[in-house]
């Protein structure tokens, strides 16, 4: 990409979308007997986006437990969700000023497009 | 893009509830039902959910190794609630047995019109998890412009 920041801020709008992911999966199977709310540690897997792995799926501790074995909670699900999807738009903002920047710097300054 | 699939597993969890609402409108629709093809009265059904990965439209292209982890649901199974029928002394009914009894389904519509409660609800959410992806995905567009 252009630069270092616009390369963290492509990574940290992947990990979202994979964070997404799995909110929307979990309230798919907010009725499903015996599923546990997956999650990944997003602090964790933003510094080791770089090494190119694929981010650590882990079930989240310290959910309350239906009694069918089900530990979604709805509350959590639409607040990472609206989470999601604010941190997304703010990121898509700020690679967007910078492609903006590059246009400009290729147009000679003459921003009238 | 994992973005895509993230609406495929919405979208599982949206045709799911409804085919628990529709089990649930078929129990409250039949709870007076005497006769039934099978014969005997009416007997409720409910839905088993269980979880699965999902098809999404690209497939092969998206079956990395980021994708393969979140999983979708579908309905794995209609159960029939095998408890005994609801009997009520109704002499001049034609169903009614040689002591005048006949046999009800045992649906409470009050236990269903939960369960819909429930159904649609988890609907909306599936929604709502729709429309917050589609705005992402079009911010992600917008990036071109």
């Amino acid at each position: 990409m252009l630069d270092p920041v616009s390369r963290n801020l492509e990574q940290y709008m992947t990990l979202l979308s994979v964070r997404q992911k799995l909110v929307a999966s979990n309230i798919a199977n907010a009725d499903t007997p015996g599923y546990k709310t997956q999650d990944i540690d997003f602090q964790t897997e933003l510094q080791n986006a770089a090494t190119g792995l694929p981010p650590a799926v882990q079930p989240v501790a310290g959910l309350t437990v239906k009694n069918d074995g089900n530990n979604v909670s709805l509350d959590r699900e639409a607040r990472l969700l609206a989470e999601n999807a604010l941190r997304f738009n703010i990121a898509s903002n700020l690679l967007r000023s910078k492609l903006k920047m590059v246009r400009m710097a290729i147009e000679g300054g003459n921003t009238s497009s | 893009m994992s973005l895509f699939s993230t609406i495929s597993v919405s979208a599982s969890g949206m045709s799911a509830q409804r085919e628990r609402a529709q089990v649930l409108v078929e129990n409250i629709a039949n709870a007076d039902t005497t006769r039934t093809a099978e014969g005997g009265p009416y007997q409720r059904r409910d839905v088993v959910f269980e979880s699965a990965p999902v098809a999404s439209p690209f497939s092969s292209f998206l079956e990395s190794q980021i994708d393969g982890q979140a999983n979708g649901v579908q309905v794995s199974n209609v159960v029939v609630d095998s408890r005994d029928p609801d009997r009520r002394y109704m002499p001049g009914h034609p169903d009614a047995d040689k002591d005048g009894y006949v046999s009800f389904p045992r649906v409470n519509p009050a236990e269903d019109m939960v369960d819909l409660l429930g159904a649609s609800r988890a609907y909306q959410a599936n929604v709502s998890a729709i429309s917050a992806v589609k705005d992402m995905i079009q911010r992600s567009i917008d990036l071109f412009r």
